[in-house]
């Protein structure tokens, strides 16, 4: 039993983290149905943002700021940094073949991949870079119950996760942004005629999208420590996978999928191998997309007569 | 402007001399022929292990430094990043051969040397490893121009797993391998001779190429799933140090105790510094050495900040290429891929003359003769602390 809880802990962590990520796929595709595969290494980036606050305000070990204030300045300097790197990401590089064929984004996106992945390479070198996070939060502190151990971290990217979570769902379901949001998914030129401002739109839902995948950078380098530039491939197809398994373009499907696919990562870890995990995760893509194509909450195309 | 021109020129004439003379106590002086040539070094310069292939490159390039002044040769290192990658270590080394470099220095990993070594082997290139320590890489035949300037894991690993049994005494063992061949020989080594012990082996597998929150949750769930009390020993022979502090940091999370005992892959005082830990290496440290040749390794890398035991080996492997190089200069030859390569194979450096502190000197197979092993302890500030008469 203490087992299973400690495997749900694990898997809820990483599921948080890749269904933020997954909810910027999921809004980019909803409003221009492009599969933004750049989306990974703005989570990068976001990580490298929140790295270099620490050492910004004294480093690790001698910061000069009280570490409440110093995640708050992380969060918003990374949410802020990324979402504008996703506005213009989608300025520069996805605008202009608005009208193109699909597969021309798509391999634009991927172009924009490797140049994030190696400009950071350039910039700030190939070592790994530490958050040294014990340093200034002990893994030790949270709550441990019955030899289930739930740390300060574990906490936090549980609860911002769901609270980004629910506050994106509001923003969608209750707010004019969102009805536009919703309207330029639906149909990008009746919405335009109908006087809604799409570039603006889509620039937000950029913005919106990136800034989350920022703060689950910053989240992933406070849990896991240690950054490299290619942190972002794998963790991007893992939330690429819970997206489309949640249905693409769905955000409760994102947010469901992205829990789910770091559950079944973490059981398939504990119970039937470390070795095998990734082809189980991405074993469950290739099933979804031939029993479910449209995934959990997605729902089948129409077709026109 | 005269003035200032005789000035510049004057400043320019002392600090050469200066150089020159601070260098007095590094590589002995040898009357040569001087002689152009270049050399490639392979290594993960960028990538998870980085901090590891900048490391042998930073003591690759200050052996040619110093050997080009000692020696008045002058040998370019040419750099070829392999991410520690096999795939891109041969891209790499078509690339070196398709080049006018006479040996090479690396690959690093030894998965990369399986990759590479048919390739240099068949361009008669002679290439010198200081990491790479998987024992049929000398022994299979297949790497004819293969040699290292360290132990393999035959001795590494009866070593590491040696020490366990005698000093630490526990009843079960958790053994992590990470995927790649480098470690699997490791494990393949020790798991007969802890279970011969009576010690009870719990074999696991992680993926080496996971990267952040896919690696974590993997570490992770070993540790919660794998690690028992009884354990009190968990071997983690990997080639990427921050995986196995993350692997440290997972067991004090979830409030359970091992000892970690990490190989030359985790050798990092930056990167792998759970405190109790344990760290076998086939490098000396030389931070606290009184030789000459020595204290002019040491402050000739100081500028690089701290550094494990991967820079000495390899160190000692750009030394091996460059003595073979300026013998081959001294004979009145253009040094070209098989004279270097015959140089080599007769080389002979005295234990005083390189940093290992052994007579380097190799088998048929490119094995050096009579390798020795290093231990280190990582006490309660993180600090590695070289055990002795291990």
């Amino acid at each position: 039993m203490q087992e299973f809880l400690q495997t749900t802990v694990n898997g809820l962590q990483t599921g948080c983290l890749y269904a933020l990520l997954a909810l910027g796929y999921t809004m980019v595709y909803g409003v221009l149905k492009l599969l933004n595969f750049a989306h990974g290494d703005v989570y990068m980036v976001g990580a490298y943002i929140g790295y270099y606050v620490i050492r910004w305000f004294g480093g690790p070990t001698a910061l000069t700021i009280p570490v409440p204030l110093l995640i708050v300045i992380m969060f918003a300097l990374a949410a802020s940094g990324c979402g504008l790197l996703g506005m213009a990401m989608e300025r520069f590089a996805y605008r202009p073949l608005r009208d193109a064929p699909r597969i021309a984004p798509l391999i634009t996106a991927l172009g924009i991949s490797f140049v994030l992945e190696n400009s950071v390479l350039l910039l700030f070198g190939g070592f790994t870079k530490s958050y040294s996070t014990p340093s200034f939060i002990s893994s030790t502190n949270g709550i441990h119950i019955g030899g289930v151990s739930i740390d300060s971290v574990e906490i936090l990217i549980i609860v911002v996760s769901v609270a980004m979570m629910i506050g994106l769902r509001a923003l969608v379901n209750r707010t004019t942004l969102g009805k536009s949001m919703r309207a330029v998914a639906s149909d990008r030129e009746a919405a335009e005629m109908l006087g809604i401002n799409v570039n603006r739109t889509i620039a937000l839902t950029f913005f919106i999208g990136s800034a989350m995948a920022g703060v689950a950078g910053v989240m992933s380098g406070l849990a896991f420590n240690e950054i490299t530039n290619t942190i972002g491939f794998l963790a991007g197809l893992k939330a690429f996978t819970a997206a489309v398994v949640g249905g693409i373009g769905s955000i409760p499907g994102a947010m469901i999928g992205g829990i789910f696919i770091g559950l079944a990562e973490s059981f398939s870890l504990s119970y039937i191998s470390t070795e095998y995990s990734d082809l189980i995760v991405f074993g469950i893509l290739i099933a979804t997309m031939l029993i479910r194509p449209q995934g959990i909450f997605g729902r089948p195309p129409l077709q026109k007569v | 402007m005269k003035r200032i021109i005789v000035f510049a020129v004057t400043l320019a004439a002392l600090t050469a001399a200066g150089c020159g003379s601070s260098k007095s106590s590094s590589p002995k002086k040898s009357a040569s022929t001087s002689c152009s040539t270049s050399i490639a070094i392979e290594g993960p310069f960028t990538g998870p292990v980085a901090q590891l292939g900048l490391e042998q490159l930073h003591f690759a390039e200050l052996a040619v430094a110093q050997y080009n002044a000692a020696d008045k040769t002058n040998v370019t290192l040419n750099q070829d990043d392999t991410q520690l990658t096999p795939s891109i270590a041969v891209t790499k080394t078509q690339a070196i051969i398709a080049s006018s470099a006479v040996a090479v220095v690396g690959p690093a990993g030894s998965q990369e040397v399986e990759a590479v070594g048919p390739l240099f082997g068949k361009a008669g290139v002679a290439f010198v490893s200081g990491s790479a320590t998987l024992p049929a890489l000398a022994s299979s035949g297949k790497n004819p121009t293969f040699f290292r300037v360290v132990p393999d894991d035959d001795v590494q690993g009866p070593q590491d797993a040696n020490y366990v049994i005698n000093h630490l005494k526990p009843k079960a063992v958790l053994i992590i391998d990470d995927d790649e061949a480098y470690s699997q020989g490791l494990v393949k080594v020790m798991t007969p001779i802890l279970q011969k012990a009576g010690i009870k082996v719990n074999h696991q597998t992680y993926n080496e190429t996971d990267t952040g929150a896919t690696l974590a949750n993997a570490l992770s769930s070993i540790v919660t799933s794998q690690l028992t009390p009884a354990e009190t020993v968990t071997m983690v022979p990997w080639q990427t140090a921050t995986a196995a502090q993350q692997f440290g940091l997972d067991v004090a999370q979830q409030h359970k105790k091992t000892i970690l005992f990490g190989t030359d892959g985790t050798d990092s005082p930056t990167q792998f510094k759970i405190p109790g830990s344990y760290v076998s290496n086939f490098g000396p440290d030389i931070s606290t050495a009184t030789t000459a040749l020595d204290k002019s390794i040491v402050s000739g890398v100081a500028k690089y900040g701290p550094y494990g035991a991967f820079g000495v080996p390899t160190y000692a492997a750009t030394e091996v290429l460059m003595k073979a190089i300026a013998s081959v200069c001294q004979a009145g030859q253009t040094p070209s891929r098989s004279n270097v390569l015959a140089a080599v194979k007769k080389t002979s450096i005295a234990p005083a003359d390189n940093p290992m502190g052994v007579t380097i000197a190799f088998q048929p197979g490119g094995d050096l003769v009579g390798a020795p092993g290093y231990l280190f302890h990582i006490d309660s500030k993180g600090t590695y602390v070289s055990i002795p008469n291990h």
